[in-house]
């Protein structure tokens, strides 16, 4: 009786407070774009919103856009990721290729993402190629900046328990080093994950060319096709919801030896 | 090596290997615009299987010296022997337990006491067999697949120790082990660490500010004074090992070290601290 009882009081389903704004917002919406005259430019009605999503989904649209875009985005974050771990493995062991890298490194990353749109395009044209760079560039500067800081912050005090023990190069990396990174290797993949699908988009609305959310969103502005763009819009918004949420639940797990008391 | 502190044991494993020689230490760093002398002409004669203590104000350069003779740091002036063998480099036959137990909190207790027989070259059963006997030997079976936060202060010290006597070192230098731990889980693991070591057998190089600690677990209390860190005496515990902690021996023998301690004149700020530090 008394275990019931806790266990009614132990849910509390907190999340359903953060489905008031949405709904209070698709309300008012609604009610703007059922006032028609002026305001139909601007809102379309939820019912087109749906039509326009059963639409998409049935021509196979929807899932091309979708899976080029999230393609994309996977495929560069997994080159622009690696490389970046493997520059910020270099630069966190190495005294000479943190001296000779670090210069470069600290002068690109003062040029946002976007701003190397225009040099690329002239090298690489506005195809696929341009695209997975720049993405790739997005993943690449956190993944360096957090690999390289969380080695440079393992403790000598651990260290020199690998040195009591005799541990090797690439032992005392295995054993000790890479573990006590991980905490900010993580921290650079949160950041690498939102900002590969945030430059996804961005790289799609830009050059607008072949398939993308970002592409359509682009083609359908142009068709003042309104609705169309709000589905790519609740797309794109809902698998960045989904990408953090995954990537916590990952690194809640492999941190699972962290704790409050430690 | 006709000095055999605790052969009144029956049963006890004398070790023949174990001897460790310091002669001449002398130890400084250097900064920028000066030198720190840490050590100056420090010599010690230590018997395979004794038990030495030292005791001193904190700075006069204790933790220093047992990273010297761990081998964790080689740049000093004079010699340093274990068994007629120059020192050089780190061992896995001179064990050392640090104050902070220095557990890897990514690994299970099991794997922090398996990590230091990565580089031996016996079987994986053997491996585990060690590994288990030495978990037992401090008391923590059952506590294999717990992470160290998950274990308290007193448990990941003896962890600590498991770990360090996982390769049977000939010796095993513990740097102020009980330091952070509270008064009655220190007397406790005295108690342990006296049990283990009579189990073992290998010379013991204890750091301490607690002059009976040192007392009660040594064949002989070296006390050391600061500025720079040298031996000012030497005291030999001529008492039968496991011992009585209210024997009247040790508190007139703690009495002394005391007394003699605040009677060094050029040092009295040390003497101060070191008796603090002892019931603190
Ligand atoms: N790596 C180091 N660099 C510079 N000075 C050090 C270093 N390690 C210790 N010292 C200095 O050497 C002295 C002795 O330190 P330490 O051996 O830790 O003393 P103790 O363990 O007796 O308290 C202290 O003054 C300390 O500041
Ligand atoms: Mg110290």
């Amino acid at each position: 009786m008394t275990l019931k009882t806790l266990n009614l009081n132990a849910f509390k389903p907190v999340w359903l407070l953060g489905l008031i704004p949405p709904v209070l917002f698709l309300l008012w919406w609604d009610h703007e774009a059922a006032k028609g005259g002026a305001n139909a430019l601007a809102f379309v009605s939820l019912a087109q919103v749906g039509q326009a999503l059963i639409d998409m989904f049935s021509s196979g649209e929807l899932a091309l856009s979708y899976g080029s875009s999230l393609g994309r985005a996977l495929s560069g974050l997994l080159i622009g990721g690696g490389i970046g771990t493997l520059v910020g493995i270099a630069m966190g062991l190495s005294k000479p290729v943190e001296w000779a890298a670090s210069p470069i490194y600290n002068s690109f990353r003062q040029v946002p993402i976007l701003g190397w749109l225009p040099l690329i395009g002239l090298w690489f044209g506005s195809g696929d190629l341009s695209k997975l760079i720049i993405v790739a560039l997005s993943a690449f500067y956190p993944t360096v900046l957090y690999t390289f800081e969380g080695l440079k912050q393992v403790e000598a005090r651990l260290l020199d328990v690998g040195r009591v023990y005799r541990l090797n190069g690439w032992q005392t990396f295995w054993r000790i080093q890479w573990p006590a990174a991980l905490p900010s290797i993580f921290t650079g993949l949160f950041q690498a994950l939102a900002f590969t699908w945030i430059s996804t988009i961005g790289v799609e609305l830009l050059f607008s060319s072949g398939a993308g959310l970002g592409a359509m969103m682009q083609q359908a502005q142009l068709q003042a096709r309104l609705d169309i763009v709000l589905v790519c819009i609740l797309f794109v918004g809902l698998t960045g919801f989904a990408i953090n949420f995954l990537i916590k639940r990952l690194s809640q797990h492999v941190l699972s030896w962290r704790s409050v008391r430690a | 090596m006709d000095y055999v502190p605790h052969s009144q044991i029956p049963g006890h494993k004398v070790k023949q290997t174990g001897a460790v020689s310091l002669k001449g230490i002398k130890k400084q760093f250097n900064f920028k615009d000066r030198e720190l002398k840490v050590l100056s002409e420090f010599s010690l004669d230590v018997q395979p299987g004794e038990f030495v203590s030292i005791v001193g104000p904190s700075g006069c350069g204790k933790s220093t010296l047992l990273r010297l003779i761990a081998g964790l740091d080689d740049t000093y002036d004079g010699t340093i022997t274990l068994d007629g063998q120059r020192v050089a480099g780190t061992s896995l036959e001179r064990g050392l337990v640090f104050q902070d137990h220095r557990l890897f909190p990514w690994m299970t207790l099991e794997d922090n006491i398996a990590l230091a027989l990565t580089n031996r070259q016996i079987s994986k059963d053997a491996k585990a067999k060690l590994v288990a006997d030495h978990i037992a030997l401090v008391g923590l079976k059952g506590f294999e697949k717990a992470f160290p936060h998950q274990l308290s202060g007193g448990m990941a010290q003896r962890a600590a120790i498991a770990r360090s006597l996982v390769n049977e070192p000939k010796v095993l230098l513990l740097d102020e082990p009980f330091g952070a731990l509270d008064a009655l889980t220190r007397v406790h693991l005295q108690g342990e660490l006296q049990r283990i070591w009579l189990a073992q057998g290998s010379t013991m190089i204890m750091i301490t500010h607690d002059v009976e600690e040192a007392l009660y677990l040594g064949d002989r209390v070296v006390v050391m004074q600061a500025n720079p860190g040298r031996i000012t005496h030497t005291v030999d515990v001529n008492l039968p090992h496991p011992r009585d902690r209210a024997s009247p021996v040790l508190h007139r023998l703690k009495d002394e070290i005391l007394a003699e301690l605040t009677n060094v004149p050029e040092a009295p700020n040390s003497v101060v601290r070191l008796i603090k530090g002892d019931d603190q």
